[in-house]
């Protein structure tokens, strides 16, 4: 499965799109801990499952219904999509049953951490935000005009 | 900063065998080291034995830290500092429920109990300053007369008004950000036209959502009232300077320590991680202090760790320290060493510096040495205010409250101080990364992901109340041989109860903070879990006391050798050329973070040695008439 199957997948269970997500400059390391965790056979039964139930569908009403059924519902790939989105939001990767250990996917993983980025934050220790940024409101950013994946919409030049 | 290149290197375990230095000081913290500065700047030679490495004072090594922070899945307080055999440290990780039967032998410290402690300090060149918050309170007239007016707690032989100027000197050295109109409340005097290097952080969005409710809260109190008032914090973080201080000469911002100079005095910039580690140094640590007195000659001789402290059974006068001398911080091999000097120091601090009293054998006639141990008593409360506050934002702390740390209660309860914490929950709950990881366990993703976290993080709203805790002489440091770290060292055993002093603080505590929740309409979500560390049942309610990190009272000072272990200068009473420094030497900790108070003590130590030091230099002079 290429990297972008899983950026599209990771856009739209993080709800960050997919430039966002690339402008981390982590999606290769996290694929690669994924896939070092569960394989590359576990990995791609994911995306495929993510790919085969969900990408069609354009209505969000039922896309998110799909999502949740046949992908984080599911007790075989839901702990891996949930293992996913943490990964993006902390840099950690938590243990699951058969793979318990719990690690940083580097050290570069944790001050990309889309967690404090969601929040209006910066992850502590990391991204300083400048003298006295604290005494105003936070600004919390915007989220993405549509939930779907850019690559995935059918017209991807368009909009 | 520089730090001066191959300063740690300078001498070897040979070298100072040779020598009789002026004075040996045990212990590179910020207690050691303005000790070491202010006597080196004096033309003194000075030794400095330190446990830990020293390669680490370089923007390399400061670096490295950054990165195993990073990296380490479990962000603990510890989590930079690197784990060495020969030097292990206390972890707030270790602690657990003391079972019946036995210590909890588990981390470095073995807890007799029955109270659990998650206290910590670090074993690293720059001590724990590497890792401290940097709150900067100076503690108030009536905690240095807390004995004589409200009769609890042993007598200081110092007041407010003797200790003042070093508080000043010691604000210098550490580089202090306050406003001086935010810092007159409780008899809290200042000379004309004070003020502090530099100007006051300013508060975080959350202080003023919360200032904006809670002042003007009336609360009576033994028969006082009291009005609140949310107040920022004095902080030892770069932040401007202010051209008035040192009548109009200002203040220049020390930086971070390199062994190339880099930008000057960089400010706080709000990461948010004073503790464990400030990324850019902008926050005050030992080293800063170490560097300079390291340019003027000071000898460092690192990965020593003192062992025993030797004395003339007749006199009583310390002869030499033992120490361990390891190569290899992997492994627990090492070489005996001795130093000697005319006058030593210990500044390990407070639990250290009874450790290792007590297992060189020297416990005082009083019975004194390792009792009467003290830290502050945290009791945590915490909300969901009604509108996003934009937590997790600033440096860890920028306001509280600190109208009840004086009042007449304080003869029947604890005096508390209440800080506001910008990095919400973390600390009871591990949040955001514990909010995270609930959200996304219901199955909560993309935008509902990211709308909860804003949701449930943004408003979250911590109360951090830090109580007194008095002298009991049964809180106490004590050794035993059977618990001995790898390089053979005796371990400090630690026995602590909550007295029920602090424990009516805390029940005041937690009845205001429900009163103030309230008032801000935020929603209470406390809870304390009877099966973890640190729970206190008392008069029917449940509590949570965590560490506070304030290490004191295990060498207190006072007027007489049955009372006290030193005197007022820090002197030990049994041991003339022996000085026990730090938060040991302090008999009562009031409601003030108590390292600028130590810190204060340490420099009016420092003046005393350079005047009992040149006092020996003169020759004897004979009568003639
Ligand atoms: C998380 C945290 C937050 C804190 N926040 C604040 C705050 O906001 N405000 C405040 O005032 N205080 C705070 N403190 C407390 C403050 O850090 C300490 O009071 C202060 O650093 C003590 O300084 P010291 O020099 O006495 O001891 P330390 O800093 O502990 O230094 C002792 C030194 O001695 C060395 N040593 C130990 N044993 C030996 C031995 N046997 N031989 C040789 N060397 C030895 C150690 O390696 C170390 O370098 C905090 C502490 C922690 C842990
Ligand atoms: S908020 Fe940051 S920059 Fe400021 S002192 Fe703390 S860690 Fe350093």
């Amino acid at each position: 499965m290429s990297l972008d199957d899983f950026v599209a997948f990771s856009s739209e269970v993080t709800g960050f799109t997919e430039f966002d997500l690339l402008g981390t400059g982590q999606a290769q390391s996290y694929r690669d801990t994924v896939a070092g965790v569960v394989g590359e056979q576990g990995l791609a039964e994911l995306l495929s499952a993510y790919r085969r139930e969900v990408t069609e569908l354009s209505d969000e009403q039922l896309r998110a219904e799909q999502l949740t059924r046949s992908v984080l519902g599911d007790p075989r790939l839901g702990p891996l999509a949930r293992n996913i989105i943490k990964l993006w939001y902390c840099g950690v990767w938590f243990g699951l049953p058969g793979h318990e250990d719990t690690f940083t996917a580097s050290p570069q993983a944790y001050p990309q951490g889309l967690l404090w980025y969601a929040i209006g934050a910066n992850p502590p220790g990391a991204r300083a935000p400048g003298y006295g940024s604290w005494a105003g409101p936070p600004r919390i950013p915007a989220l993405p005009a549509s939930p779907i994946p850019r690559s995935l919409t059918r017209n991807p030049s368009a909009g | 900063m520089i730090f001066p290149e191959g300063a740690s290197a300078r001498t070897s375990p040979a070298a100072v065998a040779g020598r009789v230095y002026d004075v040996v000081i045990v212990g590179a913290g910020i207690a050691g080291a303005v000790i070491a500065d202010r006597l080196s700047r004096e033309g003194r030679s000075v030794l400095v034995l330190e446990a830990a490495p020293a390669e680490d004072l370089t923007i390399k090594g400061y670096e490295a830290y950054l990165t195993d922070f990073y990296a380490a899945a479990s962000k603990d307080n510890q989590s930079p500092y690197p784990v060495i055999e020969p030097v292990p440290m206390p972890r707030s990780t270790d602690a657990r429920p003391i079972r019946p039967g036995g210590p909890n032998t588990n981390g470095y410290l073995v807890q007799n109990g029955p109270h659990s402690t998650d206290t910590t300090y670090t074993r690293v060149l720059g001590g724990t300053t590497m890792h401290w918050e940097g709150k900067i309170l100076r503690m108030l007239p009536q905690d240095f007369e807390l004995a004589e007016q409200r009769g609890q707690g042993p007598k200081w032989p110092l007041g407010y008004a003797d200790l003042e100027p070093f508080y000043r000197e010691a604000e210098r050295e550490i580089g202090v950000s306050a406003d001086i109109e935010d810092q007159r409340y409780l008899g809290l005097t200042y000379p004309p036209n004070y003020v502090f290097p530099m100007r006051g952080l300013p508060p975080s969005y959350l202080d003023q959502m919360v200032a904006r409710g809670v002042d003007g809260t009336r609360v009576e109190l033994d028969g006082e009232e009291f009005s609140l008032k949310v107040r920022p914090f004095p902080q030892g973080r770069n932040g401007i300077p202010n051209p008035a201080y040192d009548a109009g000469r200002g203040f220049v911002p020390v930086g971070a320590v390199s062994t190339s100079q880099v930008d000057e005095g960089e400010r706080c910039q709000g990461n948010n991680n004073c503790v464990p580690l400030c990324p850019v140094q902008a926050k005050y640590h030992a080293g800063k202090t170490l560097a300079k007195a390291l340019d003027r000659n000071v000898d460092l001789l690192a990965q020593s760790v003192a062992y025993q402290v030797h004395t003339d059974p007749e006199t009583g006068r310390v002869t030499q320290i033992e120490y361990r001398h390891y190569h290899d911080p992997n492994s627990a091999e090492y070489q005996t060493g001795f130093a000697r000097g005319r006058t030593y120091v210990l500044a390990t601090n407070a639990i250290e510096n009874a450790r290792l009293m007590l297992a060189s054998g020297l416990q005082s006639r009083s019975d004194l040495v390792g009792r009467n141990l003290m830290d502050h008593a945290y009791l945590l409360t915490w909300a969901l205010l009604p509108e996003i506050a934009g937590t997790m934002r600033g440096t860890n702390c920028t306001s509280g409250i600190v109208d009840l740390r004086g009042g007449r209660f304080r003869r029947d309860q604890a005096s508390f101080s209440i800080d506001i914490h910008n990095d919400g929950w973390g600390w009871p709950t591990g949040a955001p990364v514990s909010d995270l990881v609930r959200i996304v366990d219901q199955n909560t993703y993309g935008f509902d992901l990211r709308r909860s976290l804003v949701d449930q993080v943004s408003r979250q709203l911590l109360f951090a109340h830090m109580i007194e805790v008095l002298a009991e002489p049964e809180n106490r440091v004590t050794v035993d041989p059977r618990y001995r770290d790898r390089l053979g060292n005796m371990r400090p055993v630690i026995s602590f109860r909550v007295p029920d002093y602090t424990m009516r603080g805390a029940a005041f505590a937690r009845r205001l903070s429900r009163q103030l929740f309230e008032r801000l309409g935020a929603q209470d979500h406390t809870s304390y879990d009877p099966s973890e560390y640190g729970y206190v049942e008392f008069e029917g309610e449940g509590y949570r006391i965590l560490g506070g990190n304030h290490l004191a009272g295990t060498h207190i000072m006072g007027t007489s050798p049955g009372t006290s272990v030193v005197d007022d200068n820090q002197r030990s009473w049994e041991h003339e050329n022996l000085y026990l420094v730090g938060g040991g030497s302090m008999p009562t900790i009031g409601t003030a973070n108590t390292t600028v108070t130590a810190t204060a003590l340490c420099l009016r130590t420092a003046r005393h040695l350079l005047h009992e030091l040149r006092h020996q230099d003169q020759p004897v002079a004979l009568a003639t008439h």
